[in-house]
């Protein structure tokens, strides 16, 4: 048995005659949780994609070692076989199927040819007992929120057995406390011999659980290192190849006086799946303000900002600037001046069937057209202003956005909204799955436009950039908004108590009722 | 690195002819193209009869027909739906005109605006129903096929509309350009109009918009459902025309005008590389495929192939089409054409 559980060995692989990797060595010790850091494209995911079967053998070049023995997969499900497991960043799951059969989905018949519909269930069951998690294997996936579907993904590659699990970014969609249950599972599944391959840009967690990072630079292994010598600006350091600066930057205005906008008793029914919406939420955002909506998944944050923006129907009564507005869709939010960047870039917010400039310019054609006719010089020009304001890494404007890298997609979503130069921005976890360099430029273009006295409202799932962020957040529970303080008066910890005691008042009131 | 760390500048741009070409390649018309050109060569090398004046005329004509439908059917692909009653409201509203100039002695113009009406009517009950009900497009395009051909047989009593006034037999004679009459001039027309709207329009970016992410689409302000509903209108009013232009054509209203169009339609524009889910395609494109298909029932009975084998070629050459169309996207999606 070889010390190391997999390896790679000299492996490249190149797209259109780029180098995306340039020959990576890479050890991975049995039963260590290993980090595997990098930015975006220093070529994470495509090192990930061969070890696990979606780039074939022969399309790569150099070696992976399984158990000190060479591999070849040639596909994934040859690498499932192998004992490597694979949980994407991205939600897969099949939305008209219940949970119990996406975990076992394609092998439904557990070996046998006949499905034994109970025994599926009971294995889901005892999956996410183990994974420490409450989810009915009954549910249709279709009604779950994004951080439950995360959490089938990985019960799906653990039903597998695997000896090998590899997690791309895992945390990106679940709240603390399903993140903490995670990492239960995962020291689970090391104190069980299992080898796991973490992929993350959040460095808290490598320095949580990791044993040993390697962190891929241009292609590279750009440093290794042993749980001992873990240290968060070191891992910045070896992935920029420069230190970053303050990770919040300082506000150089303070919000002003002008109310931009305002709500008052907004109750958003909550969609399928999700138990609640918002229920009679009121507050203000001055112009230059950033407000920032703390809370767990589910609590009804994102929901707050679909019944502002006109996406979900709301009662309750929006003031913008002053004036009382009844929006009933987004188009008439965006007439008001309000833009709203949306959580999920795959689900709602990319046009994969079009051009990364098209993306940018749907819906702010008016002002590249004349009369209904595009002015493509203009819609050009426009195009590499935007790109270029937002440093956004394309190959080229025509290109497809599935081409571009986590953080790239998002600063593509941001040169959309930014381009109405919208009055309120309302923004839903604007730097989920997006690397360590570009969650820096988003926060900077964030304090920026504030600056510029846009008014901003930010939900987050990381407490720590809410709170670095705002000038004053609101902590809300249950659709309902149950704390709040401004800039410098509170912490993560004063949000999870005042939600810990809205739930306990919540219990206490249904227990009495 | 997986991007190209290139910030985009003009030098990195092609230019002119260059230009076009990318865009054909990654518009996906440069391949069916070269299969129109290459089943051309073929069948006029095996029979020179193929490119006599009088069969490519013969192709134009049948083209220019179930063209014009085919226009409105990849404008509503695009948006993300189809319709599957184009054959019924054709033959519908070429009975229902001729009724109306016949039966009721309308005068002609009035009579081709029911027609028109017809086909915008049913149309728009096809987008209210699969916009605001829900129901896909499917069941309810199809629903509307049955429909409409019971109400030809309702209007006809089952017997073809006949003698028209002369003024339509007249148009339908009509030699404008090298043999061929108003309904391709009209076709032509319209091709240049609804490619121009799709590439060039506002509403043209929309529509795609609303076929490939309906939900974004929104959030962007665009109101999906007025797009969807304009299209099936536009669709509904395009086969009445054609319809209406065979009509003339053929000096009657026979009740079975139109009949299977539909799926000649979306066999032809899948074959040109219009999605079938949405989003993508173009109106050039969707009409090379339904000349493509025709070239090839064409040519197979010219060379003398049985009849039964021309319904066999379009079969394969639409799973095939589709096929390689799919397995372009995904080699464009992988990356490894940036």
């Amino acid at each position: 048995m070889s010390e190391f559980a997999i390896e790679t060995r000299e492996v490249t692989k190149s797209f259109a005659g780029i180098q995306a990797l340039r020959g990576v060595d890479l050890a991975v010790r049995r039963g260590d949780i290993h980090a595997l850091l990098g930015q975006n494209g220093a070529g994470k995911s495509t090192l990930v994609k061969i070890m696990n079967g979606v780039y074939p053998a022969g399309r790569y070049g150099g070696q992976i070692l399984l158990d000190g023995k060479p591999a070849s997969f040639r596909s994934t499900d040859d690498a499932r076989r192998g004992g490597v497991g694979y949980v994407p960043q991205e939600i897969e799951v099949l939305d008209q199927l219940t949970v119990a059969e996406n975990v076992f989905a394609g092998h439904m018949g557990l070996g046998r040819a006949l499905v034994d519909r109970a025994e599926v269930v009971r294995r889901t069951a005892g999956i996410f007992a183990e994974m420490g998690v409450a989810i009915n294997p009954n549910a249709v996936v279709a009604a779950l929120r994004g951080a439950q579907r995360h959490l089938v993904m990985i019960a799906r590659a653990i039903s597998a057995k695997p000896s090998v699990l590899m997690l791309d970014e895992p945390t990106s969609s679940l709240s603390a406390q399903e993140v903490t249950a995670l990492f239960a599972v995962l020291r689970r599944l090391k104190a069980q011999g299992k080898t796991i391959i973490y992929i993350t840009h959040r460095l808290p967690e490598v320095l949580d659980i990791c044993d040993r990072a390697t962190v891929l630079r241009d292609g590279r292994v750009g440093d290794e290192f042993d749980r001992a010598d873990f240290d968060q600006d070191r891992f910045i350091y070896a992935m920029s190849g420069h230190r970053l600066q303050q990770l919040f930057p300082a506000r150089a205005d303070a919000p002003r006086d002008r109310v931009m906008l305002e709500v008052a008793g907004l109750t958003v029914p909550g969609h399928t799946g999700a138990i609640h919406g918002a229920r009679d939420v009121s507050f203000q955002v001055r112009a230059g303000e950033i407000l920032g909506l703390a809370g767990l998944l589910g609590s009804g944050r994102s929901e707050i900002l679909h019944g502002i923006y006109g996406r979900s129907p709301a009662t309750g009564t929006i003031r913008v600037d002053g004036q009382a507005l009844r929006i009933a869709s987004p188009a008439e939010a965006r007439a008001a001046g309000i833009a709203l960047l949306t959580e999920d870039r795959k689900h709602d917010g990319l046009l994969f069937n079009q051009t990364i400039g098209a993306n940018i310019t749907i819906g702010n054609l008016s002002a590249l057209s004349t009369r209904g006719i595009l002015r493509p010089e203009r819609e050009r020009s426009a195009i590499l202003t935007a790109l270029r304001e937002l440093s956004v890494k394309a190959p080229s404007p025509t290109a497809s956005p599935a081409q571009l890298s986590g953080g790239n997609q998002q600063k593509l979503l941001f040169a959309r909204v930014l381009m109405r130069m919208p009055r309120i921005l309302l923004l839903d976890e604007p730097t989920k799955g997006v690397d360590a360099a570009t969650r820096a430029e988003i926060y900077r273009l964030i304090v920026e436009l504030a600056g510029q006295g846009v008014a901003l409202v930010i939900v987050s799932s990381e407490l720590e950039e809410v709170i670095g962020l705002s000038d004053r957040v609101l902590t809300v529970a249950d659709g309902r908004i149950v704390g709040g303080f401004a800039r410098g008066e509170g912490d993560e910890e004063r949000v999870m108590r005042d939600v810990a005691q809205a739930q306990a008042r919540d219990l206490a009131a249904v227990q009495a009722g | 690195m997986a991007e190209a760390n290139v910030t985009p500048s003009r030098g990195a741009q092609p230019t002119g002819s260059r230009k076009i070409l990318m865009q054909l390649v990654t518009g996906g018309e440069v391949g069916v193209i070269a299969a129109l050109v290459l089943l051309t060569l073929v069948f006029w090398l095996m029979e020179p009869a193929f490119l006599s004046q009088r069969n490519v005329r013969a192709i134009l004509a049948v083209v220019s027909f179930v063209g014009i439908i085919a226009i409105g059917q990849t404008i509503l692909m695009v948006a993300g739906e189809f319709d599957l009653s184009v054959g019924s409201v054709a033959g519908l509203s070429a009975v229902v005109a001729a009724k109306l100039m016949t039966a009721a002695a309308l005068p002609v113009p009035l009579a081709v605006l029911g027609g028109l009406g017809v086909g915008l009517g049913l149309g728009l009950v096809n987008g209210l129903v699969v916009v605001r009900l829900g129901i896909p497009a499917f069941i309810q395009t199809l629903g509307v096929l049955f429909v409409g051909q019971g109400l030809i047989q309702v209007v006809t009593g089952g017997y073809p509309v006949y003698p028209l006034p002369e003024a339509v037999s007249a148009f339908g004679r009509a030699n404008l350009v090298w043999g061929l009459g108003w309904s391709f001039v009209f076709f032509l027309a319209a091709l240049l109009v609804a490619d121009f709207v799709l590439r060039r329009t506002v509403v043209g970016r929309n529509m795609y918009a609303t076929g490939g992410n309906r939900e974004v689409a929104r959030l962007v302000g665009i109101n999906t459902n007025r797009y969807k509903i304009a299209a099936f209108m536009t669709v509904g009013g395009l086969a009445s025309v054609a319809g209406m232009f065979v009509m003339a054509d053929m000096a009657t209203a026979t009740t079975t005008v139109g009949s299977g169009w539909e799926l000649t339609v979306i066999a032809g524009v899948v074959v040109g590389g219009v999605s079938l889910f949405g989003g993508a395609g173009t109106v050039i494109g969707g009409v090379i495929g339904i000349l493509l298909l025709r070239v090839v029932q064409s040519g197979l009975v010219i060379i003398g192939v049985d009849a039964n084998w021309q319904q066999i070629a379009v079969g394969v050459i639409m799973v095939l089409a589709v096929g390689i169309d799919i397995l372009r996207r995904r080699y464009i999606a992988s990356g490894r054409t940036a």
